[in-house]
């Protein structure tokens, strides 16, 4: 055995703070350790022909480099033990930069720790053994669950390639929040006219199996087979005979909330979301209808000329396999009822963003008029507060939800644009416009539109009268400002949908402190989770606004198609294994594993029946959870074995 | 008082069952104070079962490190069930056993007895050194014991020789069992185990001390490991020679070692019966060192063992929300 020691001294990231020189030398004496070197960046083409070179010059059979993070190098390093024929999981990385010289000032102290880490990695190598990573074959399908834009954009990318693809979407049609915008900052274009045509191509796409009303009920498998359940629910209306004439609507008796107006406005029981709707198809709502029970109702069955109306219909569970999963499941507005002071819910004529955003819209429950809602009047003032309930660490969400100056910007602009001699006011913490042509559309609104800014906080808005009165704060002047307008539109912020924390429990996708998807890396691994094989699309991990939501996606779809063009995938050979003699088959692993990757076996054991714990290779992430929970020690750890780890303390614990 | 003859009728249906290998009490003992397991195999061998306060073993160890002998060809596996006697702790180990996957419900016919403490062997034994002959208790309803020694009667209030863990005994009652044997036993207010100042309340260097002292003796007979109920890996940690977690020598370093990895292994496991301490011919105070990881087992994570047979175990739950702010 000849080992090979490296310190890389990074520029000055490492030398700086380090002697790396005599780190080296303290390797030297050290068993099996046939050289020691130090190098100015170990990851550059030199430094890794350097280990080439000495691999085949002096013979080494181990490598270990004392350099950056193992997330960082530690393929680089791997590939340069492969290309020279060595197995890969020979190869140590030892963290002194992160976990040395970033985080220490005093030169001899980090030295001594390096020298620490580095002995203690040397004793570890020498026990390594060489392991081999299973492969195991993938299915070519993709599955994107959430039919708006981020989903849209996902699945016509992944189509597109050529992988068949599932969209689910929980609602009857795909589009989602972007669906129900008027229109789009900074451009000011029609939301539903550059929605529409990606909606259709989805809806026509033969590479897109389309389900909506459908949602995504159990996932089990692992990257490249994933296993999945989905729930369609049934829609008593055979989208195939179905014409749209509608007919069927006005006879039906059941008048309700529509959501797609955002409650504004009524539908009744049997309806169509929207015009554009994709699938373009009524359906009965099974909730409110009467009772699907043509005894009770079937006014609309009557009148149906195509005999579209089916009440037998039954829901149905789809079993699929994917290779790749993108979670497009998006976001759900700040319930701004949960800021007393500004009487959203009890007060009429204060509105929520998409509330307003509905009453702009020309198919709208105004029909594009800006009326309020608590006489139909066209409003002459209207009060925009940012930042209704984001920013707010204390009560309410602590982040910024990044969209909400650009949306009320817009909506103070579109206002001036519909109500000529109306004034629109914004209440703002900060103008946040970073964007492409964002800051100019906010000059844009200030000068030449007349929307007038204030700079502070909105502290209470009562009822005065017919009108309503706003007491805040102008922060620039530091005066108080009571002000009365026809109508208030809160910008409320964004939070993570249901959907999104419906699916991260079940996909076991950690979620950050308010309750998003957590991203692998928030900046390198920006749409990979933790869990390989699922892709985050738009809001699901955090605000974004429509272009950025777009390239999300794409990215998703790219990333996704990385693992949908294997034909087999490698499985990384670190990974929890049993050891058959000592495992008692309590199940402790079972219970405690994160990823699900532990099942009981029944074997025979001398006539008698035993259970016998086995890792699912392809699942297991090698987080050592089973390991330290296993009373017998029959669970190990191929490359962190029991005898590597006691070594690594013996070195560490010694002065 | 327990109804030796309800006991004795309700154990000899048990073993007349075809579906039931063997019925395991408690019989008298042939030294002194001392209570043996009896193994009855068929009706008559109920006869010698008795009940009385100084059954204090815990008898759920025998059904656990039951030996599986390799079957010749053809022969079927033994499935029958075990009849075993219970206390209130002795069944939370039986709980926890089944939550562990050890046994199943099904192994199992269980005899409780609403227990109202056990007397310490070490207390008694103490009190009446060289006792040879065999010596039968009785406890009275007035919180006393009735000793017949060498025709002498005593008469020891019952606090005097009460077992120190039966004393904040929270489940005398069996959280599991086919046949109750007597009405349970009303569970009012409990003391806090009294003895976990060694480990909670005085100085480190004290505290340090104490257990040095202890652990000193230790001669590293593993019979607190043998009596325990819980303690049944297939190979100890202790006995394993690769990785080798604790040497063989016994001397403080070691038997520290051992020590605290024995209690640390019984966390969110221990039933609180003090077998262990009871067996301990050196007299460590083990139970001070499961009580207080019960006690942190309970206020971390809000959880008892051996109360349920549906429950996970605690370090089989695995939860995103628990509790981390004591984590370093």
């Amino acid at each position: 055995m000849k080992i090979g020691v490296y310190i890389c001294e990074c520029g000055s990231n490492i030398a700086g703070t380090i002697d790396t020189e005599k780190v080296a030398r303290s390797a030297e004496p050290l068993p099996k350790v046939s050289v020691s070197r130090v190098y100015r960046y170990a990851c550059s083409e030199p430094g890794q022909n350097l280990i080439t070179n000495d691999i085949e010059e002096l013979g080494l059979d181990r490598i270990i480099v004392a350099a950056c993070s193992p997330s960082m190098h530690e393929p680089t390093f791997r590939a340069v033990l492969k290309e020279r024929g060595l197995n890969p999981y020979l190869l140590e990385m030892v963290n002194i930069r992160e976990q040395c010289s970033w985080v220490h000032s005093d030169k001899k102290q980090a030295t001594e720790k390096a020298i620490s880490l580095l002995t203690a990695a040397v004793l570890r190598n020498a026990l390594q053994q060489p392991l081999t990573p299973k492969k195991v074959g993938v299915t070519n399908n993709a599955l994107v669950i959430g039919g708006g834009i981020a989903g849209i954009q996902a699945a016509l990318d992944l189509a597109e390639v050529g992988y068949k693809t599932y969209l689910v979407e929980k609602t009857p049609s795909i589009g989602g929040k972007m669906a129900q915008l008027d229109k789009t900052f900074p451009t000011l274009d029609c939301s539903a006219c550059i929605l529409s045509p990606k909606m259709v191509d989805v809806g026509r796409h033969p590479n897109i199996t389309l389900l909506a009303n459908s949602e995504v009920v159990e996932v089990e498998g692992f990257v490249g087979n994933f296993k999945v359940k989905i729930k369609k629910k049934a829609t008593y209306v055979d989208p195939v005979k179905c014409t749209l004439c509608d007919e069927c609507v006005p006879v039906c008796p059941v008048i309700i909330h529509d959501e797609y107006n955002e409650n504004l406005s009524p539908r009744r029981a049997i309806y169509i979301p929207f015009p554009q709707a994709v699938p373009a198809t009524y359906i009965i709502e099974e909730e409110t209808c009467l009772g699907i029970d043509p005894l009770i109702c079937a006014k609309c069955r009557d009148v149906c000329g195509p005999e579209a109306i089916d009440f037998d219909m039954k829901p149905e569970i789809i079993e699929e396999e994917f290779g790749a999963i993108v979670v497009a499941t998006g976001y759900e507005a700040y319930p701004i009822e949960n800021i007393g002071e500004y009487g959203y819910g009890s007060i009429h004529n204060v509105i929520s963003g998409l509330e307003f955003e509905r009453i702009l819209s020309a198919s709208g429950p105004t029909d594009g008029v800006v009326r309020r809602p608590s006489d139909g009047k066209v409003p002459k003032t209207v009060v925009f507060i940012h930042c209704a309930g984001s920013r707010d660490p204390a009560k309410h969400l602590p982040y910024c939800s990044k969209v909400c100056c650009m949306y009320s910007t817009k909506h103070a602009l579109q206002y001036r644009h519909l109500v000529h001699d109306g004034t629109a006011v914004n209440f703002y913490i900060d103008i946040r416009t970073a964007g492409k042509d964002y800051e100019e559309f906010y000059q844009r609104a200030a000068e030449e539109d007349g929307v007038i800014y204030i700079k502070g906080k909105v502290s209470e808005i009562l009822e005065d009268g017919d009108q309503l009165l706003i007491r805040g704060v102008n922060t620039l002047t530091s005066e108080t400002v009571e002000m009365h307008a026809d109508l208030v539109v809160l910008a409320n912020g964004m939070m993570p949908s249901e959907g999104t924390k419906k699916i991260a429990s079940m996909l076991k996708l950690p979620v950050d402190s308010t309750g998003f998807i957590r991203e692998a890396h928030p900046k390198l691994k920006p749409v990979d989770t933790v869990i390989s094989g699922v892709f985050l699309a738009g809001t699901a991990s955090g605000p974004k606004d429509i272009p950025e939501t777009v390239a999300h996606a794409s990215g998703a779809a790219s990333r996704a198609s990385t693992i949908l063009a294997q034909k087999e995938l490698e499985i990384d050979a670190t990974i929890a294994n049993v050891n058959e003699m000592l495992c008692r088959g309590c199940g402790m692993c079972v219970d405690s594993c994160p990823y699900s990757a532990i099942e009981l076996e029944a074997k025979n054991s001398f006539g008698h029946t035993i259970k016998v714990a086995v890792v699912n290779e392809a699942l297991c992430k090698g987080c050592g959870t089973c390991s330290a929970t296993c009373l017998n020690g029959a669970i190990g750890h191929l490359g962190y074995t029991d005898n590597q780890i006691l070594a690594q303390i013996k070195a560490l614990s010694q002065k | 008082m327990v109804d030796k003859e309800l006991l004795v009728k309700t154990a000899k249906k048990i073993v007349s069952r075809e579906d039931v290998k063997y019925v395991v009490g408690y019989k008298q003992g042939t030294y002194g104070f001392v209570i043996s397991p009896s193994f009855a195999y068929t009706p008559e061998d109920v006869d010698n079962f008795i009940y009385n306060p100084l059954c204090k073993k815990n008898l759920t160890v025998y059904p656990i490190l039951e030996e599986k002998l390799p079957l010749r060809r053809e022969e079927e596996e033994d499935k029958r069930k075990i009849g075993i006697v219970v206390k209130g702790c002795d069944s939370r180990a039986l709980v926890q056993i089944i939550q562990e996957k050890g046994l199943t419900r099904e192994d199992l016919v269980i005899i409780g007895i609403p227990c109202k403490g056990v007397i310490d062997l070490k207390k008694i034994e103490k009190r009446f050194p060289n006792q040879t002959e065999a010596v039968n208790v009785v406890e009275t309803d007035n919180a006393e014991y009735i000793l017949n020694i060498s025709g002498a009667v005593q008469h020891i209030p019952k606090e005097e020789l009460l077992s120190e863990v039966c004393k904040s005994c929270e489940y005398p009652n069996p959280t599991i069992y086919d046949f109750l044997i007597g009405e349970k036993i009303e569970v009012g207010e409990v003391p806090e185990y009294s003895g976990l100042k060694n480990l909670d309340e005085t100085p480190l260097e004290d505290r340090w001390a104490y257990w040095e002292k202890h652990f000193q003796n230790c001669i590293r007979c593993y019979a607190c490991r043998e009596a325990c109920p819980l303690c049944y890996c297939k190979t100890c940690m202790a006995d394993m020679l690769e990785p080798q977690w604790i040497r063989r020598s016994v001397n403080l370093s070691e038997n520290t070692a051992w020590n605290i990895m024995r209690a640390f292994h019984l966390a969110g496991r221990c039933i609180s019966c003090g077998e262990c301490e009871s067996v301990c011919p050196v007299n460590i105070p083990l139970m001070e060192l499961n009580k207080k990881l019960e006690k942190d087992v309970k206020e971390m994570f809000k959880y008892n063992a051996g109360l349920d047979t549906k429950e996970k175990t605690l370090f089989g739950t695995f939860n995103p929300d628990d509790p981390e702010e004591f984590i370093m």
